[in-house]
């Protein structure tokens, strides 16, 4: 259901690293807030516990009524109003890295991408924003309800609107950008909303039974870092707004960048003819591309057909090559154990 | 649920596998994981459309599951888990980019077909290469390599832990789920308006429980920290492989090989 898990095959080695720094900055400075606020080594089982939580919840199919159809919770929210803004989003960090290394879901150059999505704002931007301000001044089942569907919808809003960034920037997936908007907006607000109703209805659950779990800090926290978090939020904020507009004006000029690269390449063309260009620097690129190499010797790779014809003939010896070798290590293996099971 | 179960079942596997011994198994951890994402920015750096220069990039998950000797079954399987998101996204590129590249005889092969096909591959490698790192990793070592990269021991330590408490709120969750189920016959799921109860019962047991764990942590003595043993250090060998290697996927990059190898086999014909 709410699935916005970003795959690396549609990253670009600049988005997710990118992204990757964000998420970093974001995680150290929660970690640091963590180790000045109180104990800590009392939130270690406590955080490592509730990711597991999370998990398990996530594993919950509920049926909505009249659509009946299924989906499952998400939780960015939840944990943050369970545990508090920085040991949630370290949680949830974690919870994608394990989602992402032995659950196929997400790809580990994309963590970046996805703990900013799915952690960063929900619980270090939709959270003090949103949910914490409605909640600070009296605690009531039906302000826990509104401060809890408003920042879960709110937190899929733009959680989703920064995947149709991150995708459109990256470039690799052609899906316009109007269209992929269109699709992701509206269907995040409907699920943003049962989420919503959901989490609510955890929270109101777990108040009224057990008060004391609530990371009910609200007041308890000094002025300076409520200045902190202000200036952090703003530079988030400011963050996305500019790459969204970067994003458009990248979408709609792409021809000047690519005029520009493509300069670039021919001049690099003209002083090596060679094999090996100095690419140390293309590579950090995402955009970088490999000149053709133009064998003058050879009249047939002149012509693109001929480039890529070598390259199809090329890749299927390629491929032919690593199969057998696979083959030929598992033979080896076999033969061998067999050996020793003999003469053991 | 019983989905889920599969899931889990398969990441147990995962996890067994692990604990092989191959040489690739006694790689240092440190050293598999900056090969892997070596390898993984390598293979996301070229360019949209490229198929020939990624080709050869499936010469190290051969060659890999071959040493480790991996079950080739299990692995096929938690990778088309993986696929179905990337595919309906480069469905787009299909339609959208119709321009004719070159012809293959008759057939046109489009600038679409391209990036659709450089996508998927891109795809399968990468999902490929994860799987490998955790299919001959052991958890705990790779909870210390994360330390040695100096990742906050906070982050490392309830990483730990949450794999571990993993499974054992998955089976809490699965007996309350069941309890429900049997007393609502020809539900899908649990009822929207029993969710919050439901969760919320989850939630007061996993918190419970953590208090519980906690308790039992102090009783040992824990103080927050974990101390490293001392081999964890990445010996001769383990650099070896780590240049050797990581060198290699930057040559493969800078290299079109597959078109090398095509323009030899010309060579060589004419």
């Amino acid at each position: 259901m709410n699935d916005m898990h970003m795959s690396d095959a549609l990253v670009s080695v600049a988005v997710g690293g990118s992204m990757t720094a964000v998420s970093t900055g974001a995680i150290g400075y929660s970690i640091r807030k963590l180790r000045i606020t109180d104990t800590e080594d009392k939130k270690i089982p406590m955080m490592g516990v509730m990711g597991a939580f999370i998990f398990a919840g996530q594993m919950i199919n509920f049926t909505i009524p009249v659509v009946g159809s299924s989906g499952h919770i998400g939780g960015g929210i939840l944990l943050a109003a369970l545990l508090g803004p920085y040991p949630a989003l370290i949680t949830l960090a974690s919870v994608l890295l394990v989602q992402c290394l032995f659950f196929a879901d997400g790809g580990l150059l994309a963590l970046g991408c996805n703990i900013f999505n799915m952690g960063v704002i929900p619980c270090l931007l939709v959270y003090p924003l949103i949910y914490k301000p409605i909640l600070k001044r009296k605690i009531s089942s039906r302000r826990i309800t509104t401060a809890s569907i408003l920042a879960v919808v709110a937190g899929l809003q733009l959680g989703a609107f920064a995947v149709v960034l991150e995708t459109v920037l990256s470039g690799i997936s052609e899906i316009p950008f109007r269209e992929f908007i269109l699709f992701m907006q509206p269907i995040h607000l409907a699920i943003g909303i049962v989420e919503g109703i959901i989490t609510s209805a955890v929270l109101i659950f777990v108040y009224h039974l057990r008060q004391d779990m609530l990371e009910l800090d609200f007041g308890v926290t000094s002025k300076d870092s409520i200045s902190r978090n202000k200036v952090i939020i703003i530079f988030l904020l400011a963050s996305l707004l500019i790459g969204g507009g970067l994003s458009l004006y990248a979408s709609t000029k792409p021809d000047g960048l690519e005029w520009s690269i493509e300069k670039v390449t021919e001049q690099t063309e003209l002083v090596s003819k060679g094999e090996i260009h100095a690419a140390t620097e293309k590579v950090q690129e995402a955009t970088s591309i490999m000149p053709d190499y133009s064998f003058s010797s050879e009249e047939m790779s002149d012509s693109p057909i001929g480039t890529s014809l070598s390259g199809i003939i090329g890749g299927l010896i390629t491929l032919i090559m690593a199969v057998s070798i696979g083959i030929v290590i598992m033979m080896y293996k076999r033969v061998r154990r067999s050996r020793t099971m003999t003469e053991g | 649920m019983s989905e889920m179960k599969k899931t889990f079942g398969q990441v147990t596997a995962l996890e067994e596998l692990a604990g092989l011994n191959s040489p690739f198994h006694r790689i240092q951890a440190s050293a598999k994981i900056i090969v892997t994402v070596i390898y993984l920015v390598m293979v996301i750096s070229w360019k949209q459309g490229e198929v020939s220069g990624l080709l050869p990039y499936i010469l190290y998950p051969v060659i890999v599951t071959a040493l480790a000797e991996l079950p080739i079954r299990l692995l096929f399987r938690r990778l088309v888990v993986a696929l179905p998101f990337t595919v309906l996204a480069g469905l787009s590129n299909l339609f959208l980019s119709r321009e004719i590249v070159f012809s293959i005889g008759s057939i046109g092969i489009t600038e679409g077909m391209m990036s659709f096909c450089s996508l998927l591959i891109k795809s399968l490698l990468t999902v490929m290469a994860v799987l490998l790192l955790i299919a001959t990793t052991r958890m705990d070592d790779l909870s210390y390599a994360l330390l040695r990269f100096h990742i906050p021991s906070i982050f490392v330590m309830q990483f730990m832990m949450m794999y571990r408490y993993l499974f054992v709120l998955m089976e809490e969750a699965s007996v309350m789920y069941h309890a429900y189920i049997l007393r609502a016959p020809r539900e899908k799921g649990i009822k929207l308006k029993d969710m919050g109860p439901f969760i919320g019962q989850l939630v007061i047991r996993s918190i419970d429980r953590a208090e519980r764990v906690y308790h039992a942590m102090k009783c040992r003595g824990f103080s927050g920290n974990i101390t490293l043993s001392d081999n964890n250090r990445m010996s001769k060998m383990d650099w070896l492989y780590l240049l050797l290697v990581g060198g290699l996927f930057l040559f493969m990059r800078l290299i079109n090989l597959s078109e090398w190898i095509g323009r030899m086999y010309f060579k060589i014909l004419s």
